[in-house]
């Protein structure tokens, strides 16, 4: 009996703790008032009354324990924005990394838990959530509702966040693809900035005959090579390069093409030794600690760059991507932003409006230059006696633009399109495959799954 | 005896919790995860029957071709070497008197440490000039691109990780060794002393024909964990350059989640399912015993 | 014992050699932990000029960064509570399953370790999504049980199939006299089968535990509230957009891990070891 009796009790035992397990779970949700309106429950203001309007905004870094400096001047945002409105509207963040923020992105939008507001990368990455209706179109509330705040923005910053004529999402920031140099390098190989393909080359001859490294770039961090690949089909195509391939009506086996991917190899054997598999990190490494003479990257490396060695900033100079003789506009660059969307479901439109400006308030946007080394999205007047000396440069240059492109690999209707070219251009550059054999794989990609 | 083993109320008892949470919490999901592989998905949309599409796109995905390569290589090659280095290191452990815990315990380490701290170690180990390379160079030889090469069937990356990978896990294979052979009697192990038998004997026809209900379970283990093989492929290399490290989980994983086409990843999911259980069932078929009696 | 019979030359030098492979194996799985642990006390700049020199500078502020920005303190408790009390469930839910599988007679024990077995097959990112959104239907996301249900189902299967093995190996006379002086069903399992296989609960455990304790995708996804975020995940927050805080996040993980080796060391001497002790000779 007494055996008997044992057994039934941790049999009980067991099942009490499985169902304590689900009904506790339960439980819990009854009383988290804001599980159903799709918010989840703030976290530092605890006793939120129930007057205040409690809003979610989603970033790809943890603002805590983050060094961008980015990263930070948006944590500064959200204080400001919870402070000044206290009593009224409460944000709070919900952070992943990089790597899991789309598929926690898709499946809180699966779940019908869309944050309020997130932060998204314009081009296939906004279309895939402009197209099944996830985003507000904010055209109205920007030109209606809000002139001042739409009139603040610095002008085309919206081209890349339009659909149709409908703006899609809040451009924060801008970052420009430059070459940056090495100016002590470049004169004591007698080098001298070039403006053109062939100087390029030149000059990457004599900082070779000096002992050093022409160009440090990473082919293990295929975006990196990609970036080059695309300045150069753009120098020598121009804008219709592009649009052509987008409309359907462009092949990737255009001369254009085939030339650019020919003086990427041409370029390459100025390339660092090992940069098939350096990463982007070692290949950055290897331009501030002085070991190359050139660095081809977007400009939020300039923080990466003064941060880790601090004496380079004097030496650190930055040219405009050279361009080709017979080829297209050498005054276009490669501009990228981080841009803000707003959920089409948000139940409070209001205080997604009010935090959406306070990321592009004079404040914050003097910040994004003067210590975020970014290019501010507005025409606010930026001290650049505070900012990185790199900062002007790429200003200056950009003032000069006739125009920008995207990223190749975040122009194309999918993100998959985006690193089948990549991986094809890597692979170019392996010697598994020749340029011609490298661009038919990828027609031949755009054939079956983008023009179809 | 038998009555007692046939107790209908007691298996269901016994059987309710697991059964229950598992329907629940994987098994149905898993079904849905079949049915979206039917499906064009992304899960901002509802997904939208699209019948055999998936699977007649898997037969011409050349990614795939190479994925399942890799991953048969990798499978093959932990099954053999986790069984021969995890008995080898469970021999010898158990027996030496000195330090047998200590040793045990260090090989178990790498187990309870993150992949993505392991994944970043051995990158710097097998990077360009850092590492391995940077000592190679020293006595003036220039090593190769560990994780970047691309000739031959099976390519250097691959290997480098099918190595980091069994130094990685041998330990958990140890582990399981060791603990089936100390639920071996000893008066087994007496008796063949008595009977004069080397230690080496010993091995050889007690400790192993005993063991093998634990290799048939330990080699499943190893087959199924190493067709799922994700971590250090992915902190490693993410699969490329140019898809040619892929395995079958990070070609699902970059289908599923970088380009979002869920229903395409479930289809190589259930090809992963079946696959697994083809080869879970061989190696109980060929290598365990039902029931051995002691 | 055989320990009288070492007294020849040949027997010593073959203690050497194995001696000598044991310690070298032992470095090569030492030497990682020191690599992280000199890299938690350096600065990035270091790190990537000469990853595998010693510090110049000891930066112990990498710690007490790590410890403050990470919520490490809030985290280890949360991760505790997750995997400690899915640890306990899933043996228990387990070793249950395994036991009606393993040792008791009925027509489908064959088709429900099958049926379980295919949860070990199927990779966590297929299910993902599915699972999310029933989850939040009725209210698991957001809260540490959502976790701790997938965690403890996930790790079932292991838990069976190895646990199965176990049972099956024990020896039927056993069951038999057991029967044969009365005992039931439920006894023969807690009285008998649960302490003899005792290792093989230690083994799972350890599996089920170092599983969850690293498991960042499911936790990454499920839980979006700061003060719910389990290690792995506060781990990750050192990983930047553009560039990762190596050193801190090194740093991060010596504190995740030294908790975890002590305790796993503590146990793994306590249960395995004094079984093996009294039953393996050789």
């Amino acid at each position: 009996m007494k055996r008997k009796l044992l057994s039934v009790v941790l049999a009980a035992a067991m099942l009490t703790t499985v169902l304590a397990g689900c009904g506790g779970g339960s439980g819990d949700a009854g009383t988290n008032p804001s599980s159903d309106s799709g918010a989840s429950s703030s976290s530092d203001s605890g006793a939120a009354s129930g007057d205040v309007e409690e809003i979610t905004w989603m970033f790809w870094d943890d603002l805590n324990a983050t060094e961008d400096l980015i990263s930070l001047g948006y944590k500064d945002v959200l204080d400001r924005f919870n402070t000044d409105y206290a009593g009224q509207y409460h944000v709070t963040a919900i952070t992943t990394n990089l790597e899991e923020y789309y598929p926690k992105l898709n499946a809180l939008v699966a779940a019908n838990e869309t944050p309020d507001v997130f932060i998204v990368s314009p081009g296939a990455n906004l279309t895939d959530y402009v197209t099944p209706g996830v985003t507000a179109d904010l055209t109205s509330i920007l030109k209606d509702e809000n002139p001042d705040w739409y009139a603040s923005f610095s002008g085309g910053v919206f081209d890349k966040q339009t659909y149709d004529g409908k703006i899609y999402a809040i451009p924060t920031n801008m970052a420009a693809a430059c070459v940056f140099y090495n100016t002590e390098i470049f004169e004591k190989a007698g080098a001298s900035v070039p403006t053109t393909y062939d100087e390029l080359l030149d000059a990457c001859e004599k900082i070779q005959a000096a002992g050093y490294t022409p160009i440090t770039i990473s082919a293990g961090t295929a975006w990196c090579l990609s970036m080059l690949v695309g300045y150069l089909c753009d120098r020598e195509g121009g804008p219709d390069n592009l649009d052509k391939i987008n409309a359907g009506t462009g092949s990737w086996l255009d001369p254009s093409f085939i030339a650019a991917g020919e003086k990427m190899v041409e370029l390459s054997q100025y390339f660092q030794k090992t940069a098939a598999g350096d990463t982007n990190d070692v290949a950055t490494a290897a331009f501030y600690n002085e070991e190359a003479a050139m660095l081809i990257q977007g400009s939020w490396a300039i923080g990466q760059i003064n941060g880790a060695n601090p004496a380079f900033e004097d030496k650190c100079g930055v040219f405009q991507f050279p361009g080709i003789p017979g080829g297209a506009d050498p005054n276009r660059i490669i501009a990228k932003t981080d841009s803000l969307a707003m959920s089409s479901k948000t139940e409070h439109k209001d205080a997604c409006v009010a935090l959406m400006k306070y990321f592009t308030d004079d404040t914050a946007q003097k910040y994004t230059a003067e210590v975020g080394g970014k290019i501010p999205i507005t025409s606010v007047d930026v001290d650049y006696d505070k900012a990185p000396a790199q900062l002007k440069y790429v200003m200056d240059i950009l003032s000069s633009t006739s125009g920008t492109l995207g990223f190749y690999n975040e122009s194309f209707a999918t993100s998959e399109a985006g690193a089948e070219f990549d991986n094809q251009m890597v692979s170019i550059y392996l010697g598994d495959q020749t340029v011609e054999e490298g661009f038919q794989k990828v027609q031949n990609f755009f054939e079956e799954e983008v023009w179809k | 005896m038998n009555k007692m083993m046939r107790d209908k109320k007691a298996i269901l008892l016994f059987m309710a919790p697991a059964f229950i949470l598992f329907t629940l919490v994987l098994f149905i999901p898993i079904c849905q995860s079949v049915y979206y592989s039917f499906c064009d998905y992304d899960a901002l949309t509802p997904p939208e029957f699209v019948g055999l599409k998936n699977y007649t796109k898997l037969l011409r995905d050349d990614t795939m071709k190479v994925a399942l390569k890799n991953s048969l290589f990798f499978m093959i090659f932990s099954i053999v070497s986790q069984l021969i280095c995890g008995l080898i290191l469970a021999g010898l452990l158990t027996n030496i008197k000195k330090g047998r815990n200590l040793f045990k315990n260090i090989y178990y380490l790498p187990c309870v440490l993150s992949s993505a701290a392991l994944g970043l170690l051995w990158m710097f180990i097998f990077s360009t000039k850092l590492g391995i390379n940077q000592l190679l160079a020293m006595v003036g030889i220039e090593g190769p691109l560990w994780l970047m090469d691309t000739k031959g069937t099976i390519i250097l990356p691959m290997k480098v990780i099918a190595f980091v990978a069994l130094w990685q896990y041998v330990g958990q294979s140890m582990m399981l060794y060791m603990a089936q052979i100390s639920s071996i009697s000893t008066s087994l192990y007496e008796a063949s002393y008595i009977d004069g038998c080397t230690k080496t004997k010993t091995f050889r026809y007690i400790t192993l024909p005993l063991l093998r209900p634990m290799m048939a379970t330990a080699m499943s283990l190893n087959a199924i964990g190493s067709l799922k093989f994700f971590d250090l492929v992915f902190n490693m290399t993410e699969g490329g350059p140019n898809h040619k490290t892929e395995v079958l989980a990070t070609h699902l994983y970059t289908q599923g989640f970088k380009f979002f086409k869920y229903g395409y990843a479930s289809a190589i999911g259930v090809v992963l399912l079946v696959l697994c259980l083809f080869v879970t069932f061989v190696i109980n078929k060929y290598i365990k015993i039902d029931n051995y009696e002691m | 014992m055989s320990g009288k019979k070492v007294g020849s030359t040949k027997s010593k030098i073959l203690y050497i050699i194995l001696y000598t492979f044991l310690i070298l194996m032992a470095l090569l799985y030492l030497l990682p932990l020191v690599w992280i642990a000199l890299t938690s006390l350096k600065d990035d700049k270091t790190l990537f000029i000469s990853p595998f020199a010693m510090p110049e500078k000891l930066m112990f502020e990498n710690y007490t960064f790590a410890w403050t920005a990470g919520y490490l303190g809030k985290a280890t408790l949360n991760s505790v509570f997750v995997c400690v009390i899915t640890l306990l469930l899933s043996m228990i839910v387990g070793s249950m399953a395994a036991f009606a599988i393993g040792r008791m007679r009925w027509k489908f024990s064959g088709l429900a370790m099958t049926y379980f077995l295919t949860g070990m097959m199927i990779p966590v990112h297929c299910v993902l999504i599915p699972l999310f959104t029933k989850f939040a239907k009725v209210g698991l996301s957001n809260n540490l049980w959502g976790l701790i249900l997938p965690y403890l189902t996930f790790s079932l299967p292991v838990t069976i199939f190895i646990m199965t093995g176990f049972f099956q190996g024990l020896p039927n006379e056993l069951f038999e006299s057991a029967c044969i002086d009365g005992c039931s069903i439920y006894k023969s399992f807690t009285h008998i089968a649960l302490p003899l296989s005792r290792t093989g609960l230690f083994v799972t455990g350890l599996m089920t535990f170092v599983a969850n304790w690293n498991e960042l995708l499911l936790a990454m996804v499920f839980i979006s509230d700061d003060t719910k975020k389990t290690l792995p995940v506060s781990l990750s927050k050192f990983v930047g957009p553009y560039n990762t805080n190596y050193s801190q996040m090194f740093a991060a993980i010596v504190i995740a891990i030294v908790p975890t080796i002590i305790v796993y060391c503590v146990f793994s001497n306590q249960i395995v070891d004094g079984l093996t002790a009294g039953a393996v000779k050789g």
